[in-house]
């Protein structure tokens, strides 16, 4: 069984994001960086059925050199294999990310041989497109099935769980198939001392390749107007309850 | 080459358009002369509803037989473009069938595709689209310079939904083309917790929870006090990660986009990922110990208070009533 996840390096969800001096880029001089939540998930439930099922994990990403931190992550929570597409930008537009993918995908499995199964996080945490995954298992021409917090697999299929309104709706995809994994389907294992050390000797492979840019024009980068409300505070402690009450009938919507 | 038709990517069940479609009608209609639909299953039984809305037409692809709509969508709408009758903008949701719809139709006409979209602008002969990024900390205005189709995803409740009194859409067939093995996923079971109250996205009051209520059990009390004020329950992603409430509670940026009249967060500390979610809100009010706590930014009304004291009283207040 051999899983494949592709991983993007993000800002740390919650830092406060400054802009260059042009407005076009995002300033991370200051900026912690991490591995975007839904694909920390993911790299932990490859290497779970990597170990039920005997397999072999690959992680893949496309940022900057620093992006190798990422991946060494990672290795040391039990990944086997990683690869780096660097680019020399700190980020690049959904399509041309999902072609420079599929090309790099296409490259390893000319040479190693076909992943069974290809895991993306739901949607980066900082874009947030939700198109890479889509993409490129359309390129590939496998089916993908987005929003997924179980997954079982058996011999020639993969049975996985969407979450919807109130439940969820069970999908059943043929091998080689991709699905989008969302936070929440495990919870990610941390790193042992020893899977540290070993992090350190996994070998980095870096795939040169081009890719052009998606065609996409983005304008100038601003932070919006800060939403700020004057708030009017109704009292403290228990004693103020009654204050929402006559709020909410002020209101007219209690029936 | 400016934008004559829109095309809307239509979603509904059980012969019920869902709002998002209706809301991408509203500003389509605003922005083109020619407005039509797309859908999956079907049409007739809607027809009439998307015609109330502005379309002058809706397209079925026909039954799905248990397979995505993304991919068979995709196929129809790039065959309807290739034949010279597909449209100059497509407009999806935010939805798993919006975007998928989105990103293969991107892939196979190349052309970009703009997400997140939260508002549409004309700009010359051209759509801009207004997307927050990094959780709402950051705007951009993305257009697009390649030729042919402009796709845009929209975040639902950014565009108010609107009846116009129309004659019922004309229905018609779409084809879909052949699909390889990108259609090969089938869905083979549905499990639906029967709920009660309003949804959580059309609620007048939303009462909604957050890691401040300290343990799973006390989401009680939220459940209590919105069944009191008929009101929807919902929670801060902090909790439904941590497990106490279902994915389908959840307000923000990755969750429901909620605009009630009054908006009670309980408990929540007010992250940028929840905000997103719920500032569109008429009256917010926060009961939070912390009177620093960021959600005190962006409520209209607060009481700084410990959760777990100040809403038994609420309940006690209510009761009394």
């Amino acid at each position: 069984m051999k899983i494949l996840v592709c991983v993007k390096r993000v800002p740390a969800p919650g830092a406060r994001i400054n802009v260059t001096e042009d407005g076009f880029e995002v300033d991370s001089t200051h900026l912690g960086f991490t591995t975007s939540p839904h694909e920390e998930c993911a790299v932990e439930e490859a290497v779970q059925i990597a170990e039920v099922h005997d397999g072999e994990v690959t992680v893949i990403t496309l940022g900057p050199e620093a992006a190798e931190e990422q991946l060494r992550y990672a290795a040391s929570v039990g990944v086997n294999n990683l690869v780096l597409l660097p680019i020399d930008e700190v980020d690049w537009d959904p399509q041309r990310t999902a072609d420079a993918l599929t090309k790099a995908i296409t490259e390893i499995e000319i040479s190693e041989g076909a992943f069974d199964l290809i895991l993306f996080g739901n949607e980066s945490a900082d874009s947030g497109g939700f198109q890479v995954g889509i993409r490129v298992s359309h390129q590939l021409g496998r089916p993908i099935v987005n929003g997924i917090k179980n997954i079982e697999i058996s011999d020639s299929e993969v049975e996985a769980h969407r979450e919807i309104d109130g439940g969820f709706e069970v999908y059943k995809l043929p091998l080689p198939a991709a699905l989008g994994v969302k936070e929440g389907i495990n919870l990610p294992r941390y790193p042992t001392m020893k899977g540290r050390l070993a992090s350190k000797k996994v070998e980095l492979k870096t795939l040169e390749f081009s890719a052009e840019n998606g065609g996409q024009k983005r304008s100038k980068l601003h932070r919006p107007q800060e939403q700020v409300s004057e708030t009017v505070i109704l009292g403290t402690g228990p004693e103020a309850a009654p204050a929402i009450v006559d709020l909410l009938e002020e209101l007219g919507v209690l029936q | 080459m400016g934008f004559s038709k829109i095309w809307v990517h239509g979603e509904a069940s059980d012969g019920v358009v869902a709002s998002i479609t209706l809301e991408l009608l509203a500003k389509a209609r605003e922005l083109a002369e020619t407005v039509e639909v797309v859908v999956a299953g079907d049409a007739d039984s809607i027809a009439a509803e998307l015609g109330d809305h502005g379309a002058s037409a809706v397209y079925s692809i026909g039954s799905l037989d248990n397979g995505l709509a993304g991919p068979r969508i995709a196929s129809a709408i790039a065959e309807a473009c290739s034949q010279g009758s597909g449209p100059d903008v497509l407009l999806c949701g935010t939805t798993y069938d919006g975007r998928d719809v989105a990103g293969r139709l991107s892939v196979k006409l190349d052309t970009p595709v703009i997400t997140n979209v939260i508002d549409l602008k004309q700009d010359g002969e051209r759509l801009l689209g207004h997307e927050p990024v990094f959780g709402g900390t950051k705007d951009v205005f993305t257009g697009t310079t390649a030729e042919g189709l402009d796709i845009f995803v929209v975040r639902p409740k950014s565009f108010v939904a609107e009846s116009t009194g129309g004659d019922p859409a004309s229905v018609s067939v779409l084809q879909v083309g052949d699909l390889g093995s990108t259609g090969t996923a089938v869905v083979k079971d549905q499990f639906v917790e029967e709920s009660s109250g309003p949804r959580l996205d059309e609620a007048n009051i939303v009462v909604s929870g957050g890691r401040g209520l300290g343990e799973a059990d006390k989401y009680e009390m939220i459940e209590k006090l919105a069944s009191l004020i008929k009101g929807a329950p919902g929670a801060s992603r902090a909790i439904v990660d941590a497990g106490w409430v279902p994915y389908s509670y959840q307000v923000g940026q990755t969750g429901k986009v909620v605009k009630p009249t009054v908006y009670l967060a309980c408990g929540i500390s007010g992250a940028t990922q929840h905000l997103v979610g719920m500032k569109g809100s008429a009256n917010i009010i926060a009961i939070n110990k912390d009177e620093e706590a960021p959600i005190f930014g962006i409520a209209d009304l607060g009481i700084v208070g410990d959760v777990h004291k100040v809403l038994p009283k609420l309940i006690e207040a209510l009761e009394a009533q």
